[in-house]
């Protein structure tokens, strides 16, 4: 009986060795990104501080400590009453509508690096990669001044089809509410698939050759090898991805919205960005600012958590 | 290789390529045309620019915008602070994501999950300028070249990248190495950095164009014009331009001899011209990383 | 729940707070200097300018003139040039600091909190000897009951005047007005005008003549842009100002205070305007782009000649009214519109609502003030004025005196009237346009007349400029117009100018709920306007404003327009009151 206890003794000390010698490791891991760590303290959360400016009514250059506490008066400005609700309905309906069309459309990246990774020729390979990010690096301010050279009334496209003869009134391609939806995520796919596709170009040159090899031994044909090596390899990085996405459901951006926003197309065009822009922009006030963010920053990382939550529910695997 | 899959290729494998090429040879034309139509812009007569008569072929050509621009004063160093930013950078950049993302893979990692979203729901968070802004000047941090740099660091974005790429890796690497004996840290740089080149070309690719691009941190925490990043030195020049122009809007008598000084350059051209300068370099540099992007190119060197 | 809230709340604030006054105090240290003594020596002053168009260190003549007179080295910090909004102004105002000297406005209550904020500091004390700016104390003082001090010199405001608040402060030419392209409505014989719709018909002849002389040219009578629309569609308010009437939020004020008007108002001005607009876009008169195009681009057709209206002179003319084009007889000349009653500002003798100041951190501030009263000086005014000015310039480079008159230089002629010329080693280095003011700080309007020349500080009034410019479209608009020198002299002469007395009114910082109340309605009247004027039909003009009217109502559109609507009565208030005055002051 001693001995067995003894043993047991012996046993329980070696796991409680084990478990505070695991511990040990983990906390000299953890010592090694305290670095980060403390840059994340620094530049992320330390300014939250400045989440307590919602509840002011904070007008430079008055000191905070001198201006008046307002409470919750930001959050509930928004909505005073029903024309405004009403308005505030649409302005979500605009920002589900785009958020949703680009998740629908987020696999298109996927899509693209698979295609140019098809393309056996280097050179010619490089050439694509190069030229379709451009459209990144052209701001949305002159995206719209390119846009109205082509589909104005009397811009190229009209002209062009003026000369043929097929049509005899030119089309209203920016000043009419048809399609609108459809036109922003047509231009906001030019703008960023080339550039989107990039890391999936980098996941894509992850894959172990090996199993290529293997894939091809097996006789398996290119679309197949596609089919159950490439794209199951990408897809933690799409899923990443499209967590990510969801997270960022109300948050469209403004600039593309504003520059292509006009009397006719207003309606359908309003996101949830513009529309703060536009109700804004006369009173500039920092502390509306900060309480819309605020919201914008709580609701994101909600959704965040839910569609975690779901994943792991569903795929077995969490993102975060 | 190559012999032996040029004689495996079917009808479909034939019609999948012609459509595949057809399609990417297309887009790449509508992805470059704007491109060449801000280029064909900045160096015909502005006032045919401004009226939309240069869509294919540039006319009357000029390159007075690109001489003005480049006049700027200050130009030189702005370009090397610029350049500084983008390499340091980058460079400190790249080391983050790649060492947090391997090390959120770490799952004896002390509180590991707790950490890591920690770091990932900063992604979402926006204090506010005059926060951000009291925050730096604390840290003493406004007027030097540092704020460029520490708080871009640790990029969650980045970070997620990385580390789902290395979970895709084979676990042998890593087991391999520790069965040798190898620290976390030696795994790390003798095994996990060198598979990782595609992602970290990624991140670097991503980082570099943000740091190359941006004009904001300038704009709230700089005064110091030595300081001064080549892109907010064009913005500044891009607004002198449209608030030229505004000018004459609220201007009331002697607006002839004015309206000569804010038009000669519209807003838009100079905005053009900025931007073909803007985007060139980037061009430049862009087929260098994309050697990163050979399949497997590092993967197998280890292995081998 | 709610005390425990508040709570959380108080804790959140209080440790915040720390974090706040930390970065305060950090701003003291830097005033303790303020008082040591002046050395003299080379100064390198900063200056927050909102209406400065350069940032950096000032370059050129003017800044060299500063120089040797003050040894004082400029360093503007322009937030228009800087962008980003207000950004600039709060960061700045957050590290306790804004500028050396200040220039910014004092609406939506800014100079009072500049006060408060202990930004700017009240310049009594170096105020001996400062002949200028003691001049315009009418204007310091009507300064502090805007900004709400009792006495002291806190600021000087710009533009201000020693004429009538009662004439205009417009040059030879007014801000608003029809302008027509002169020689086509010569080619068509002069039609009468009658009233603002009689000009459909004269403009459709034009067009088709337009057409006619150009085939191939997309030319239109109007042509419209979408960029600065405000309260309401800014194109859409410019025919207003042609009977007298201005904007404030939404409500169009008579100049004389006779007349308030709701924009929304289906018997008002402003929907007039718009059925004016949609009359001639039915007729075909109306550029199809107009809705889709920002001002860039409008202007470029200006400079093309395919517009053949404008609301302003310095639109039509500014684009098109070349030397060259001016010798062929066209261009773009005041309409003769039989009713018109054209909207002009009055000079404000109080200046307006923007201000110089002197930052409270400034070092030296007694050589500042001296540079300040030297800007309000008959030297200073000359030299800098605004950029767009048309002042003079210094005496000796661009004009002499000659037989008791200003004329100007072949220097003089060669900047203003030739396109421009690089000064004479002595005076600096660079071009002339280049060299003038960065301040860009109109501190006394440029028509008023300088004491020690008798004549306009403006150049553009002279009489030796104004008979060495007359071209061939000047004389034949002159036959015309029963020999009117300029268009200020034919408004005045056939009494078709109505000059809002030039009171210094500021409107009160309105509410965050009126904002944003109003920033609401303002893009649905936007809209609506737009779509009004591209109606098919009368019934869809008017069921769009019906539409419009009801929205708005649901906008609780009612409380904004109380609030416009006493503004624009104080405002005319303010009018009143400084035609009283200066009326008691000349008798």
């Amino acid at each position: 009986m001693q001995e067995v206890a003894t043993n047991n003794q012996k046993s329980n000390k070696k796991k409680h060795d084990a478990h505070s010698q695991k511990e040990k490791r983990g906390k000299k891991l953890f010592l090694l990104i305290v670095p980060f760590v403390i840059l994340v303290l620094l530049f992320s959360y330390y300014p939250l501080f400045g989440w307590v400016y919602a509840f002011f009514d904070y007008q430079p250059p008055i000191p905070l400590n001198q201006s008046p506490f307002v409470g919750l008066k930001w959050f509930e400005m928004m909505v005073q009453n029903s024309t405004q609700l009403h308005q505030i309905g649409q302005v979500l309906a605009n920002t589900f509508a785009m958020s949703f069309l680009n998740i629908l459309t987020s696999f298109l990246p996927v899509l693209f690096a698979i295609g140019l990774n098809e393309i056996r020729n280097k050179h010619f390979k490089n050439l694509i990669q190069t030229l379709t990010t451009l459209p990144n690096f052209i701001s949305w301010v002159l995206v719209y001044s390119i846009a109205f050279a082509m589909f104005s009334s009397s811009g190229m496209v009209n002209e062009l089809l003026r000369n043929f003869n097929w049509i005899s009134e030119p089309i209203k391609w920016l000043d009419s509410d048809s399609h609108t939806w459809l036109k922003m995520l047509l231009w906001s796919l030019w703008k960023g698939l080339g550039w989107g596709s990039i890391m999936y170009l980098a996941a894509i040159s992850g894959i172990d050759p090996e199993l290529y090899e293997a894939g091809r031994v097996d006789g398996a044909n290119r679309l197949q090898l596609i089919r159950h090596i490439t794209i199951p390899a990408l897809m933690p990085t799409y899923f990443v991805m499209l967590m990510l996405a969801v997270s960022n459901f109300l948050s469209n951006g403004m600039d593309q919205y504003f520059v292509f926003q006009n009397a006719f197309n207003l309606q359908h065009i309003q996101v949830l960005d513009l529309y703060v822009y536009n109700v804004g922009m006369g009173n500039n006030s920092l502390s509306l600012a900060t309480a819309l963010s605020m919201l914008k920053s709580l609701v994101s990382v909600v959704l965040l958590f839910v569609v975690n939550w779901t994943s792991k529910k569903t795929r077995g695997e969490s993102i975060i | 290789m190559n012999v032996i899959e040029k004689k495996e290729v079917t009808p479909g494998e034939r019609i999948f390529q012609v459509v595949n090429i057809t399609f990417f040879v297309i887009f790449t034309l509508i992805c470059f045309y704007p491109f060449y139509y801000l280029l064909i812009n900045s160096i015909s007569a502005n006032n045919l620019s401004a009226a939309g008569a240069i869509n294919l072929i540039p006319r009357n050509i000029h390159i007075e915008n690109y001489i003005q621009v480049l006049q700027l004063s200050g130009i030189p160093l702005a370009a090397l602070v610029s350049v500084g930013r983008t390499v340091i950078g980058t460079l400190l950049t790249v080391i983050a994501s790649a060492f947090l993302g391997f090390m959120f893979t770490q799952q004896k990692m002390w509180k590991r999950k707790f950490w890591y979203r920690f770091v990932i729901v900063t992604m979402y968070f926006n204090a506010g300028l005059i926060p951000m802004f009291i925050t730096m000047k604390n840290l003493h941090l406004t007027n030097t070249f540092w704020v460029y740099v520490l708080p871009a660091i640790v990029q969650p974005f980045n970070i997620i990248l990385v580390k789902t790429f290395i979970e895709s890796l084979p676990k042998s690497l890593e087991e391999a190495a520790e069965l040798d004996g190898a620290g976390t840290l030696t795994t790390f740089w003798k095994v996990i950095l060198p598979s990782c080149t595609p992602i970290l070309a990624t991140v670097a690719i991503f980082t570099a164009v943000g740091q190359w691009n941006s004009f904001q941190d300038t704009l709230i925490y700089i005064t110091d014009q030595r300081l001064y990043s080549l892109q907010y030195l064009l913005y500044q020049y891009i607004n002198q331009a449209s608030s030229l122009a505004a000018m004459v809007k609220n201007s009331t008598g002697g607006a002839l001899n004015m309206g000569a000084i804010a038009t000669q350059q519209t807003p838009t051209s100079i905005r053009m011209t900025v931007s073909v300068i803007v985007v060139l370099p980037i061009m430049f540099i862009y087929p260098m990383f994309q050697k990163y992007f050979v399949k497997g190119i590092m993967l197998g060197a280890v292995k081998g | 729940m709610k005390k425990k809230r508040l709570l959380f709340l108080a804790t959140l604030v209080a440790s915040t707070a720390l974090a706040l006054t930390g970065c305060g105090s950090s701003g003291t240290d830097e005033s303790k200097s303020s008082s040591s003594k002046d050395d003299g020596k080379l100064m390198k002053v900063t200056i927050y300018d909102d209406l400065a168009n350069y940032q950096g260190t000032a370059k050129g003549w003017f800044a060299k003139i500063v120089k040797d007179k003050f040894n004082i080295e400029m360093n503007i910090v322009a937030p228009n040039v800087a962008g980003g909004g207000s950004t600039l102004f709060d960061t700045r105002s957050a590290a306790g600091n804004l500028g050396d000297i200040i220039i910014t406005g004092a609406g939506g209550g800014r100079g009072q909190k500049l006060v408060k904020a202990g930004l700017i500091s009240d310049m009594t004390p170096y105020l001996k000897d400062m002949k200028y700016i003691k001049k315009y104390k009418g204007a310091t003082d009507s300064l502090n009951n805007v900004i709400g001090q009792k006495s002291g010199v806190w600021g000087v405001p710009d533009s201000v005047s020693s004429e009538s608040p009662l004439s205009s402060s417009e040059g030879t030419e007014p801000t608003f007005g029809p302008y027509l392209r002169w020689d086509y409505y010569k080619k068509v014989g002069y039609p009468k005008i009658a009233t603002l719709e009689d000009l459909i018909p004269v403009l459709k002849e034009m067009q088709t003549e337009a057409r006619k002389e150009n085939p191939g040219k997309k030319i239109y009578a109007l042509s419209l842009f979408k960029d600065w629309d405000g309260n309401m569609m800014n194109n859409a308010k410019q025919p207003t100002c042609f009977y007298g009437y201005d904007e404030l939020g939404f409500v169009l004020a008579k100049a004389n205070g006779s007349s308030y008007q709701d924009i929304t108002q289906s018997n008002g001005e402003y929907v007039r305007a718009l059925k004016f607009f949609n009359k001639a876009d039915q007729e075909g008169l109306v550029d199809p782009e107009s809705s889709t195009q920002n001002y860039d681009t409008m202007y470029a057709k200006y400079q093309a000649g395919d517009a053949l209206f404008s609301f302003w002179p310095w639109l039509g003319q500014a684009a098109y009214n070349t030397t060259a084009h001016k010798e062929a007889g066209q261009g773009f000349m005041i309409a003769p519109i039989k009713d018109m009653k054209i909207f002009s500002y009055g000079s404000t003798t109080n200046g307006t609502q923007t201000f110089i100041a002197l930052g409270s951190k400034a070092k030296n501030k007694q050589r500042l003030v001296k540079f300040i009263n030297w800007l309000y000086s008959p030297e200073g005014v000359s030299a800098s004025g605004a950029q767009t000015g048309g002042t003079s310039g210094p005496k000796g480079l661009t004009w002499k005196i000659k037989d008791g008159k200003p004329v100007l230089t072949d220097f003089g002629k060669k900047v203003f009237l030739q396109g421009g010329a690089t000064v004479p080693k002595k005076w600096g280095t660079g071009s002339y346009t280049d060299g003038v003011s960065p301040l860009n700080y109109p501190a006394v309007i440029a028509n008023d007349i300088n004491p020690e020349t008798k004549y306009s500080y403006s150049y553009t009034l002279w009489p030796s400029v104004l008979s060495e410019t007359r071209t061939k479209l000047d004389t034949d608009w002159s036959n015309h117009m029963s020999n009117a020198s300029t268009t200020m002299d034919y408004l005045e002469k056939n009494d078709k100018i109505l000059v809002a007395p030039g009171a210094s009114y500021v409107a009160p910082e309105e509410s965050s709920e009126i904002s944003s109340l109003r920033g609401q309605i303002k893009t649905q009247i936007v809209n609506t306007s737009w779509k009004m004027v591209m109606a098919k039909s009368d019934s869809q003009f008017n069921s769009l404003l019906k539409e419009m009217q009801t929205t708005v109502k649901g906008l609780d559109y009612a409380k904004v327009l109380k609030f416009d609507m006493k503004n624009a009565k104080d405002q005319n208030k303010a009018r009143v009151k400084i035609k009283k005055e200066y009326s008691g002051k000349d008798k």
